[in-house]
């Protein structure tokens, strides 16, 4: 059983010699066991809770990092599509069926083949 | 009348009793957390992993494809998240009203889509496939139940069919099939990353958990091709264009750098689109024939006879003999294919190459034997065939599927190996690919070196450590400077006896060089001896200025054309490549 070093000084009391005895006792006011558990208990609880309050703000970042994660492949995949988009505009297909090409005056071949 | 005491309980002792029975609640409570807690600690523990863990396979990036064009590359595969349309059918509500308005955005009919929508005995059916980001958005927008959309990785191809079968195709298991994608496969595709994680209920990854796994993916490395891109579109123009008229059942065609075997254009017809692999209807047109289509190549083998019996000084550069017309060998006859006529008289080596005589090259092997066909000739054309041409052998060409030909072994089997060889000196008997005849032939017109030929220019990792390819050369000393020179000269000789013949479109005015030869090859039956009605025409050319610049090889399959096939075929498509190339990729004229 745990005393409280406290409450438990009382029984330390002496007298000294030539002085008149007069009887004094301090009650002892110890906390039972019963007190003692539920205080525990109660640490307990309040260690659990900050410990769930960490843990969650920590896990909190989770969506965080995944809602960043989602952004990150969105904005690549916005850039793969802007590759592909401009590379078919630059497709040789494209390219000579642009309004550019057909303006273009045709030089002289070296000659061909009939 | 003394009332009864009334038995009284004693606060002290029900407080005890109270207190043992709350012991004794906690000591249950604690021996039963011990027993969960401790010693089921590891299934329990395993349990909620099992539930909470989730593991992700995170995919890698195909690298891309890019071709050369001018200093810079242009990309010519690419990669698109496309999105495939699916639903539900059990779910689906008002079939009628999701098709009207799918319609406009997925295309189709809505009849149909309603049908879809109302399938009996499935819960999958796939509406629409490739639909883009925004179409996949609009879509889902609607919240229809039982309609998603699930993101798939696809290959792009930019410039459409553009050089379809030097690339290859991914399959659907993300493997490549084919082409650079298949002989890079390993490079292209990268590792895939992995996220084991503890989740909650919405599955996402709770970040204070001490068992998440987070393994990085690692991206495919991107490859640039030695292809030019405009060149590429040229040559693939031309053979598609010049068989509306000859009917062949395939051309392959190559362009090469003779002095480092890099290939600047590959080209086959008929063609694919990758994009849309599946629906091609024989997988026949999948291969890629420069580097796979191993037959027999006719009369350009000649170059090799020649190269080889000068060059082991059978025979001169400028040597004649008496071409009696035939040789009997074996107690087979082999005669002269030419249009000509009678070729029998004093003949050149220009005139054998020339008049494409298969007399004349089956006197040169005669000269490589001391006067006749013998083990000591055999052997000798043998290891030129395989030594130092590498017929026999794959290049090593970053393709799927290359063939590796076949040259027959010169030992005495029995069964005409002489009539063999002889056949061999003239093209037939053996078995070659455009790109081991290119590569061949390269390295009797840039000095005697084979260079091994390739397609890579460069490859970056995804960490950005770039490699720059290098030219490799196989073998040294394939021929002398001398041969090598004779040959350049014997090759122009070719073209200018043509030129005096008719083929005006082989001149350019003597401000640059050309050389070349013709094949005009039997087919093998599978049944056993030769195909009576159809020819192949095979074509070895080259063009520059004071030195060859562009090496050209060309196979055509079956052309529908009168006469020879190699003339008719071969060299008419090397005369619009030769002009195609002066008329835009600068070749360097001659000096004097």
């Amino acid at each position: 059983m745990t005393y409280s070093n406290a409450l438990a000084m009382g029984r330390q009391q002496t007298t000294m010699r030539g002085q008149n005895s007069v009887s004094f006792r301090v009650q002892d006011k110890r906390l039972g066991p019963v007190s003692n558990t539920i205080v525990l208990i109660v640490l307990a609880c309040l260690l659990g809770l900050l410990y769930l309050t960490q843990v969650t703000k920590t896990n909190a970042y989770g969506y965080k990092i995944n809602s960043l994660q989602q952004q990150q492949a969105s904005l690549q995949q916005q850039h793969d599509d802007l590759t592909v988009a401009s590379a078919r505009e630059q497709s040789l297909a494209q390219v000579a069926s642009s309004p550019e090409a057909a303006a273009m005056t045709p030089t002289t071949p070296s000659g061909s083949v009939q | 009348m003394n009332p009864q005491p009334v038995p009284t309980v004693d606060p002290v002792q029900r407080v005890r009793v109270w207190y043992a029975l709350l012991i004794v609640l906690f000591g249950i409570f604690a021996l039963r957390l011990f027993y969960l807690q401790v010693i089921r600690h590891d299934y329990y523990k395993k349990a909620a992993l099992s539930d909470q863990l989730k593991q992700y396979s995170i995919p890698a990036e195909r690298g891309t494809i890019s071709a050369q064009l001018g200093d810079s590359t242009v990309p010519i595969v690419l990669n698109q998240k496309l999105y495939t349309l699916y639903a539900d059918p059990t779910v689906v509500k008002k079939p009628a009203t999701v098709a009207a308005k799918l319609q406009p955005i997925i295309g189709g009919n809505v009849d149909d889509i309603k049908d879809q929508l109302s399938t009996k005995g499935t819960r999958y059916v796939v509406l629409q496939k490739k639909l883009t980001a925004a179409q996949s958005k609009r879509i889902l927008s609607f919240k229809f139940p039982g309609v998603g959309t699930l993101e798939q990785d696809y290959r792009t191809y930019p410039q459409g069919n553009l050089a379809s079968q030097l690339l290859g195709f991914v399959n659907a298991n993300d493997k490549g099939e084919y082409g650079v994608e298949q002989a890079l496969n390993h490079e292209l595709a990268g590792t895939a990353g992995q996220l084991k994680a503890v989740t909650d209920i919405n599955g996402v990854p709770l970040a204070a958990s001490s068992d998440n796994v987070s393994t990085a993916p690692v991206n495919g490395s991107n490859v640039d091709l030695t292809i030019n891109i405009g060149m590429q579109a040229q040559l693939e123009r031309i053979i598609n264009d010049e068989n509306k008229t000859l009917k062949a059942k395939s051309i392959n065609a190559l362009i090469m750098d003779p002095y480092t075997g890099a290939i600047k254009a590959m080209a086959n017809t008929p063609s694919y689109d990758p994009a849309n692999y599946s629906q091609v209807s024989s997988a026949d047109v999948f291969t890629n024939g420069t580097t796979s289509n191993a037959i027999e190549p006719g009369s350009i083998v000649k170059l090799l006879t020649t190269a080889a019996a000068i060059n082991q000084g059978a025979i001169g550069p400028d040597s004649t003999f008496y071409d009696p017309g035939s040789w009997t060998i074996d107690g087979a006859t082999i005669r002269d294919a030419s249009a000509d006529g009678d070729t029998s008289g004093t003949q050149s080596i220009g005139s054998t190459l020339n008049l494409s005589l298969n007399t004349g090259a089956t006197w040169m092997l005669m000269q490589m034997g001391g006067g006749q066909i013998n083990a000591k000739a055999r052997n000798a054309w043998y290891d030129y065939m395989t030594k130092h041409f590498r017929l026999g052998l794959q290049t090593g060409i970053e393709q799927g599927y290359e063939a590796a030909g076949y040259v027959p072994s010169p030992q005495d089997n029995g069964a005409g190996i002489n009539l063999t060889y002889a056949n061999t000196s003239f093209g037939q008997g053996i078995t070659a690919t455009p790109v081991q005849m290119a590569a061949a032939i390269a390295s009797i017109l840039n000095g005697g070196t084979y260079y091994q030929p390739y397609l890579v220019q460069k490859v970056t990792t995804a960490d950005g450590q770039t490699t720059v390819h290098q030219p490799k050369v196989l073998e040294r000393n394939v021929v002398s400077p001398q041969t090598s020179q004779d040959m350049v000269n014997l090759m122009e000789y070719v073209i200018q006896q043509h030129i005096k013949e008719g083929f005006g479109y082989l001149n350019f005015g003597g401000k640059y060089n050309l050389g070349g030869k013709t094949g005009t090859a039997q087919i093998a039956l599978p049944s056993g001896g030769y195909d009576p009605t159809h020819f192949n025409g095979t074509y070895a050319g080259w063009i520059g200025g004071d030195k060859p610049q562009y090496l050209v090889m060309i196979y055509t399959d079956k052309p529908q054309v009168l006469g020879n096939a190699g003339t008719s075929a071969g060299q008419l498509i090397f005369g619009n490549i030769a002009h195609m190339l002066v008329n835009d990729f600068e070749v360097t004229p001659k000096s004097h």
